[in-house]
């Protein structure tokens, strides 16, 4: 694997650590199976990509598409809370609405990006090669999201949300209002899925309506990969096992596609996928086999 | 003081299983007072602790918790004016948390939670010495996860959390149910020294008669979603368990003599 195809897994994992994060967020915290990632994902880089090419400021155009993906978990939010709809099935059907009104805001399956100002630009003409920027640009950002849902996973405010997804029942004693614990969770889980997906359009330079296809699958992975590495020890270590495993994903995907031996190709991505989370959610089990 | 009048509790209204959980229950806890309440399987002592809770709400009659009137208010709504212990130990705390994330939680209770950090030097240290009064030694363990801990030690923490933040009232509802008589007398004499100390107004409901008239000021039985006896005073102090048995035994015998008219 060359240093740029390193470095670009690299990239490409800390852009999907914002969808790790919230899937942890939903899965984990509230413990609210949530597949409106798949629509909120390529929401975020298509709203982004339109504003940017319409002249609007990158960074004003990411911060749009974090609320329109929050108002997208918050309509799933509201279809299982106010509706009664189970939750899965509430977010499917979100996902699905998603994949329209992504076609609509784009008006074209897909938009290019190319010579356009990201937020990356003013900083490709410092001196540093530009496969160092890129991730070390994003690794900021994700720094800065870590430590502002740590924070407030160990705030009252968070407390209330963990609770909300461990113990309803005690929560609600404790006068915890759960139904709005879920909508301002499915939000801000939402909120991170899109800025990634911002982050996204705006480092490959186009959004795709397809793009979003499998999402779910790589921000579990990425949870899970975190959870099997460094094993449950509080908030903060599992939202360094959400960057970490999503930056694994993607150099391990990156290791098994370029690697001649196994004769893989690019179209095999999806069963490799598999095969990798597979072993992930494996490997505890093997591990406790082999003490006992 | 807390009060409920003419409360009625009916569930699965117009379907064949409908049942009379709660008929026209008046009941007046006055301030301080410390009251137990029993009841044979379906009397309806969980509802009636369901109605105060805020879990049930009664199709007709009036809650009022102290000077507020939460008839109509959910039990997050109400949880500001109401302490409570469950029954299972697992659903009092959150398993998930730790010992002082819990306790953070309830220091809480019923009141705004903002943006800052959960667990702050000062409130470790009050939570700490909390526990440390359990004489548990898990004052030491207070960062452990909630599940690494027994029933009984639960349900202890449970009751301090329970008093961490004001309420109108305290609501056990059997919460030695579950635990081994060693640990359900411990936990009974945690609770009888706290609910005197700290002079709350208690309401406990028990399946244990002995529990019943050894603790508290007053005692409550249910039958059939009635009151059918309420003693204080002198009159209760008499009262042994046996009297309870036999009372019980005259009363489930009636409904079994109704029930032959009917069907003769």
């Amino acid at each position: 694997m060359s240093q740029i195809a390193f470095w670009g897994a690299v990239e490409l994992g800390l852009v999907y650590a914002f969808v790790a994060v919230g899937v942890f967020l939903a899965f984990r915290v509230l413990d609210f199976p949530d597949l409106t990632v798949d629509g909120s994902f390529p929401l975020g880089a298509a709203v982004t990509a339109v504003l940017i090419i319409a002249g609007v400021n990158p960074w004003i155009a990411a911060c749009v598409a974090m609320v329109a993906g929050a108002a997208a978990g918050i309509v799933t939010a509201m279809l299982n809370v106010r509706f009664k709809i189970l939750n899965l099935l509430a977010s499917i059907l979100t996902m699905i609405a998603l994949f329209s009104v992504n076609l609509r805001v784009m008006g074209k399956p897909n938009v290019a990006l190319i010579n356009a100002d990201t937020m990356l630009s003013p900083f490709f003409g410092l001196g540093l090669r530009e496969f160092y920027v890129r991730p070390l640009f994003i690794g900021i950002l994700v720094l800065v999201a870590v430590i502002a849902v740590w924070r407030f996973l160990e705030s009252d405010a968070g407390l209330a949300m963990r609770a909300t997804g461990a113990n309803a029942r005690m929560a609600r004693a404790q006068g915890v209002d759960t139904n709005r614990q879920i909508y301002l969770g499915m939000a801000i889980s939402n909120a991170l899925v899109a800025f990634g997906g911002a982050l996204f359009a705006q480092t490959n330079g186009f959004a795709d309506v397809t793009s979003g296809v499998g999402t779910i699958v790589v921000g579990l992975a990425a949870v899970i990969i975190g959870e099997t590495l460094l094993g449950a020890r509080g908030i903060l270590i599992a939202l360094i096992g959400c960057v970490l495993g999503s930056i694994l994903y993607r150099i391990a995907i990156q290791l098994a596609l370029s690697t001649d031996m196994l004769g893989l190709q690019a179209s095999d991505l999806n069963f490799v996928t598999a095969v990798l989370v597979t072993f992930a959610l494996i490997l505890p089990r093997l591990r406790r086999g082999g003490a006992a | 003081m807390i009060s409920v009048k003419n409360i009625q509790v009916i569930f699965g209204k117009g379907t064949p299983l409908q049942k009379q959980a709660l008929n026209g229950v008046d009941l007046t806890i006055e301030q301080g007072s410390f009251v137990t309440v029993i009841g044979s399987n379906g009397a309806g002592k969980s509802t009636l602790l369901g109605v105060l809770a805020g879990d049930v709400l009664p199709s007709a009659g009036q809650v009022t918790i102290g000077k507020t009137d939460v008839t109509r208010k959910g039990t997050a709504a109400r949880a500001g004016l109401v302490a409570r212990v469950f029954q299972d130990p697992l659903t009092g705390s959150c398993g998930a948390l730790s010992i002082e994330e819990n306790l953070a939680l309830a220091a809480k209770r019923g009141e705004k939670r903002g943006l800052m950090a959960a667990l702050g030097p000062k409130r470790r240290e009050h939570f700490r010495e909390r526990i440390a009064e359990l004489n548990l030694g898990l004052e030491n363990r207070m960062g452990d996860r909630m599940d690494l801990l027994s029933g009984g030690q639960r349900q202890a923490v449970s009751l301090v959390m329970a008093t961490l933040a004001g309420s109108e009232v305290l609501l056990l509802d059997e919460h030695t149910a579950a635990l081994d008589p060693g640990m359900a007398e411990f936990v009974m004499n945690l609770t009888q020294k706290i609910v005197s100390e700290r002079k709350l107004t208690t309401m406990m409901v028990t399946h244990s008669m002995r529990q019943a008239l050894d603790y508290g000021h007053r005692t409550v039985m249910l039958h059939g979603g009635e009151i059918v006896l309420d003693v204080a005073g002198d009159s209760r102090k008499e009262l042994q368990v046996e009297d309870l048995i036999a009372m019980f035994r005259r009363i489930r015998g009636q409904t079994l003599d109704d029930d032959a008219l009917l069907i003769g």
